[in-house]
């Protein structure tokens, strides 16, 4: 019997995007029907809460310190162990459709060679697999670039090449230029046909893959759709599915701005300073963009995009699950799904992501329907709500491929249900942020989730002198409006979970890699 | 505005050093992941591996200092940028400075990075005649 893995990410997703999650907006039948028949985690968090970490994460199966990608712009180690190599060692078939980004994207000198391929038109390095996989065809935030998307946009479709919203502006930051109906940053009426637009692309280039198996061979997909992702430009053919007008704001989203502004003073000084427009701390949201600018109606157009971008993956995947169940491989094949990290949407006021950890950007949408024919097939509409991570996923894979879980990886198989969670031991799940901004503003934060609780550590950087953090018990606590840090009565928790937090990551490396981007 | 500087020690005379880098239009041999650059005036036209193209204004070649300025005019907008490479004598090597500063701040570690390779780039083409990687999307690796 052949198994087959079909793994999809999306990128910078909430989990509330999903309507098995309690969405209430974005239709996702496909995908809630995977958890209908699978496992739903209620806890998974990202190791990092910006997508180079976060991704050398799931395919290394590490921790942040262990694999070294730190940060946006750190490369991975050119010899970096991934569960797709020992996949393709065991004679696996492997294939990466969409955005991978194990390299910095912005490389004008291509000086990665994951960049070279879509220059190219290759789908392998020199007929070498490139981090095991033996297949990929790279997509991005748009059509410019060095991707295989944009390569073939240029050549195939030049007249829409510049229908999407430019990710960048002239001086290579992120675009702070507002579009759409509000004028929300990064918001985009794109005129791009929807078959040309990346979410179907990835699905076109992965059925075309699948198609060319033979019917007995074991094999793993990666289908890796870059949205939800800013910019939020989905076609404008698809806008009439969800008026932004007649949303409401997100729960998130306090519109009083006195209350706002005191839940934002209560956390960390960096969370004040960038709203107010006051710090830059990271590539990853525009640096020209003040967050108190935002309007309701940014907010509303902002999610809205977002929710018809979820549609459109949900619907790019009904289409690639329907041709396997055609082909006869359902019953063998496992679906895993998530995202790389959140995207604050307009909670606290804010939009993008950054050095934050809470919910917005740290609670990911994770779900796995086993193949049904498999020991696994029992996990059918299981929840479980222990602390799993993205680094389990590496070793989950093994497992269902009946290979060893390699040494090097950190992580755990992923729990079918609260009876296997327990007997694992699953207490706590920890992730980390570090940054280092060319405007030499470094931001450095700790954070463990233990018990419905969430602790962050500041440690000593521009903005923080070390003494500050952030505690929040989500049970009391759910929008994380009420930092607990400083009140004497949790003291004792604090110091017990940050001497967990201690014990529980590995130690830093002995020399941080280099950035080589910062993004 | 970051300023930026990278140096490297190179066997060789200061002055047969700076013979390469005072050729302007020679840069792509020791650049990795520059595919061609010209001369015309004062603008140099850089084109590169990712199939872009990068404008130069070279603002002075001072033979007696050995020192090489430039500034990158576009297409990408600095509100400032500065580009520098000095060659200095070291006990008879070449100690080999290559400096930029700029702001906005976005291509800091690209430019890094990628100065350190041009460094290492111009110490094999002066030590060994080997060329850079010289990597084109046309030829291949």
């Amino acid at each position: 019997m052949a198994r087959r893995i079909l793994f999809i990410t999306t990128d910078q997703q909430r989990y509330d995007a999903l309507g098995c999650n309690g969405g209430q907006v974005a239709c996702t039948p496909v995908i809630d029907r995977l958890a209908a028949e699978g496992v739903r985690y209620e806890r998974a968090h990202p190791q990092n809460v910006v997508c180079m970490p976060s991704r050398a994460t799931i395919v290394t199966g590490q921790h942040v310190r262990n694999h070294g990608v730190w940060m946006n712009g750190v490369p991975m180690a050119p010899d970096a162990p991934t569960v797709a190599k020992v996949l393709l060692d065991a004679g696996w078939r492997t294939a990466l459709f969409g955005k991978a980004h194990f390299e910095p994207l912005l490389d004008p000198f291509l000086r990665h060679p994951g960049n070279r391929l879509g220059v190219l038109g290759a789908t392998d390095v020199d007929g070498a697999p490139h981090r095991g996989f033996e297949h990929l065809e790279f997509a991005g935030h748009g059509a410019v670039g060095v991707l295989h998307h944009g390569r073939w946009m240029r050549e195939e479709h030049p007249e829409h090449l510049f229908d999407f919203y430019q990710a960048l502006d002239r001086s290579l930051e992120v675009n702070a230029a507002g579009g759409g109906d509000s004028g929300a940053p990064q918001v985009h009426h794109n005129p791009v046909p929807r078959d040309l637009y990346h979410t179907d692309w990835v699905a076109d280039r992965a059925l075309a893959w699948l198609d060319g198996l033979d019917d007995e061979e074991d094999w793993f997909c990666w289908l890796s759709f870059p949205d939800p992702h800013h910019p939020w430009d989905p076609p404008t053919s698809e806008l009439h599915r969800v008026p932004w007008r007649d949303l409401d704001l997100p729960e998130g989203y306090p519109e009083d701005q006195g209350e706002r502004e005191s839940r934002l003073d209560a956390k960390g000084a960096h969370w004040r300073r960038w709203y107010d427009g006051d710090l830059v701390s990271n590539y990853e949201a525009p640096a020209h963009w003040v967050p108190a600018t935002l309007t309701t109606d940014q907010v509303r157009e902002v999610n809205a995009m977002a929710h018809i971008e979820n549609e459109l993956i949900d619907e790019a995947l009904g289409r690639v699950l329907a041709r396997i169940g055609q082909r006869g491989w359902g019953e063998d094949l496992d679906v895993l799904y998530t995202t790389d990290h959140g995207e604050f949407q307009g909670d606290h006021g804010l939009l993008f992501k950054g050095p934050y950890h809470v919910d917005s950007l740290m609670r990911l949408p994770l779900l796995w329907r086993p193949a049904p024919s498999s020991e696994n097939g029992h996990g059918r509409g299981a929840v479980v709500t222990s602390p799993v991570g993205l680094l389990d996923l590496a070793p989950t894979f093994c497992t269902i491929a009946g290979l060893d879980v390699p040494e090097w990886m950190d992580g755990v198989p992923l729990p079918r249900d609260e009876v296997e969670a327990a007997a694992q031991g699953r207490e706590r799940v920890l992730t980390e942020w570090d940054s280092a901004h060319p405007n030499g503003t470094e931001v450095h934060l700790q954070s463990i989730y233990r018990d419905g609780l969430l602790c962050t550590r500041y440690e000593e950087g521009t903005c923080h002198d070390g003494t500050e953090g952030e505690l929040f018990d989500l049970s009391e606590d759910p929008l994380q409006a009420v930092n607990l840090w400083d009140d004497p009565a949790r003291r004792p928790l604090r110091d017990d979970l940050l001497t967990d937090l201690d014990e529980s990551l590995p130690p830093r490396p002995a020399v941080r890699r280099r950035a080589e981007s910062v993004v | 505005m970051v300023t930026i500087t990278e140096q490297i020690t190179i066997d060789a005379p200061a002055a047969d050093v700076w013979a390469v880098v005072a050729a302007a239009e020679r840069q792509a041999e020791w650049f990795p992941g520059m595919t061609s650059s010209s001369v015309e005036g004062n603008v140099r036209t850089i084109g590169t591996s990712a199939g872009g193209r990068l404008l130069e204004e070279i603002l002075d070649i001072d033979h007696e200092r050995r020192r090489f300025e430039y500034r990158i005019t576009g297409p990408m907008h600095f509100d400032h940028h500065l580009g520098s490479i000095e060659v200095h004598d070291d006990n008879g090597a070449s100690r080999v400075v290559y400096g930029q500063e700029l702001e906005p701040t976005a291509l800091t570690y690209v430019l890094a990075a990628a100065l350190r390779d041009a460094l290492v780039g111009l110490r094999d083409l002066v030590e060994t005649g080997a060329t850079s990687r010289g990597w084109d999307p046309e030829e291949g690796a």
